[in-house]
């Protein structure tokens, strides 16, 4: 079985800031080599989780303008939230994803601003329980803690 | 580096007027994204006496993480200085930055302290408790302190609707840098400009960026040395406090602010140093509004990294990890709210 990418990162990580970083002559190089090396623990935990992540959050955006796109008065931001909930990923590359998690998270605002502007209390709530799941997920865990 | 110590002792022969000086032991250091850090010691003679101090370069880099000012930095230091708060002495100022190719300023070296990483859980030890007696002391001291008394009455800021000023220039840092749609930012704008705060109590000179990891500190657990003032302005003292209080500063315990006392505690000290009375529901506001400025600096800082201007780690770390935490502060505050 070969080494996957986060392993590689990671092992590359302790390595980078056990073994080298402190050979190297000054605060600063020290410093950025552990930043760096910190930052290869991330990408790590990131190249596991990344698509799962993407995926989810479209998936999640998708849903919420099927429920919330019959009760809008706005027709063209109706018309906007019922094409994309029928929308599906073209990819699963990074790319793509990312791309149309874009295209609905600006969906997203256009719902969260109609809802605040009408008072809509409910659907305002609704997207804030979206938002947090949507940053939970996003959320980091500092390596070892 | 040979050519940056000449030039560095070209300069401070002539401004110290000390022709004989030699600058040595040149080695940059961390000190952020805003600003290269070199510390050195200059060795020199002066009226028949020999000395030799430490001293501390900040230069400007090719791209900055946030446009700051740093006349402001320079005056903010030497302000407090001379009012005795732990400041390091200001010693020169260059804004062209010609000697140097770029704006630069110099200031002491406060030598044996450290810094606290703002990733580690219990930076401060046995010191926990002084240390943040002094942390939230000092925050307060800079509250009661008078603007117009201290030479800084002419900053920048706002002494009408600091919380208005405050929160454009943030939305506007937002809305000019944001690389990809930012919900959670947008819509904490939203709930900020909805729930504006009463009119500050005092205007103040708002240090900006007070938190854990921007002060120095010895072995025996004192301040020693506030750093970082590039972001200083007039504005409500609350917004240094909600800042401070921040839970990405609270080294994984939110109920211990800074990593240092319990909440009530800090606020108490604060109180008592400043003068100042503390209203919840205004200090819950600034406390939102750190979180929202805090997420702005990340985008920025991403964009920075991510258009190649400036890929020093830590900008890839404040736009990805930083970013991160702010959005799930703000969802998990503001979803309880809705």
């Amino acid at each position: 079985m070969k080494p996957e990418a986060d392993q590689i990162l990671g092992l590359s990580a302790f390595q980078l800031l056990g073994t080298l970083a402190p050979l190297l002559p000054n605060a600063y190089a020290q410093g950025t080599a552990s930043l760096i090396s910190f930052m290869m623990m991330l990408s790590a935990q990131e190249y596991e989780r990344a698509a799962d992540i993407r995926a989810k959050e479209n998936a999640d955006m998708r849903a919420l303008f099927a429920r919330a796109a019959p009760k809008l008065r706005d027709a063209e931001l109706r018309s906007k939230l019922q094409e994309a909930a029928h929308e599906a990923e073209s990819s699963l590359e990074i790319s793509a994803l990312n791309a149309a998690n874009y295209k609905l998270r600006r969906l997203l605002i256009a719902l969260h601003e109609h809802a605040d502007r009408e008072g809509d209390r409910a659907a305002s709530k609704d997207v804030w329980a979206l938002l947090k799941r949507l940053a939970d997920r996003r959320f980091l865990k500092v390596p070892g803690q | 580096m040979s050519d940056l110590s000449d030039a560095l002792a070209a300069y401070l022969r002539d401004k110290l007027g000390a022709p004989d000086l030699q600058v040595t032991s040149l080695a940059r250091i961390p000190g952020g994204a805003s600003r290269e850090t070199y510390r050195f010691r200059a060795r020199y003679a002066k009226d028949g006496k020999s000395s030799e101090r430490g001293l501390i370069l900040r230069r400007d880099p090719p791209a900055s993480l946030i446009e700051t000012e740093r006349a402001t930095e320079f005056r903010a230091y030497k302000a407090f200085h001379k009012l005795g708060l732990p400041v390091p002495e200001p010693v020169a100022l260059e804004m062209e930055g010609g000697v140097l190719e770029r704006p630069f300023f110099i200031m002491e070296e406060i030598e044996n302290c450290q810094a606290a990483n703002i990733l580690l859980p219990d930076p401060y030890g046995a010191h926990r408790q002084k240390i943040g007696e002094q942390f939230w002391r000092v925050l307060g001291e800079i509250a009661r302190a008078n603007p117009d008394e201290i030479g800084l009455g002419d900053l920048g800021g706002a002494r009408e609707d600091c919380a208005e000023h405050e929160l454009a220039h943030w939305e506007r840092v937002i809305l000019e840098d944001e690389r990809e749609p930012q919900p959670i930012a947008r819509a904490a704008i939203r709930w900020l400009k909805r729930n504006l705060p009463p009119r500050a109590q005092k205007i103040s000179l708002v240090h900006g960026d007070y938190r854990t990891g921007n002060f120095l500190f010895d072995g025996e657990g004192n301040i020693r040395a506030i750093l970082d003032w590039e972001m200083a302005h007039l504005g409500d003292p609350l917004e240094d406090l909600g800042w401070a209080l921040d839970p990405l500063w609270s080294h994984g315990d939110p109920a211990r602010p800074a990593g240092t006392l319990p909440r009530e505690e800090a606020l108490r000290i604060w109180e008592d140093a400043s003068g100042l009375r503390i209203d919840s529901a205004t200090l819950y506001w600034w406390e939102i509004f750190a979180s929202l400025k805090g997420l702005a600096i990340w985008i920025s800082a991403a964009r920075e990294y991510a258009e190649g201007r400036n890929t020093e780690p830590v900008n890839a770390f404040s736009g990805w990890y930083c970013t991160a935490f702010h959005n799930k502060i703000l969802a998990d505050r503001l979803s309880e709210a809705a």
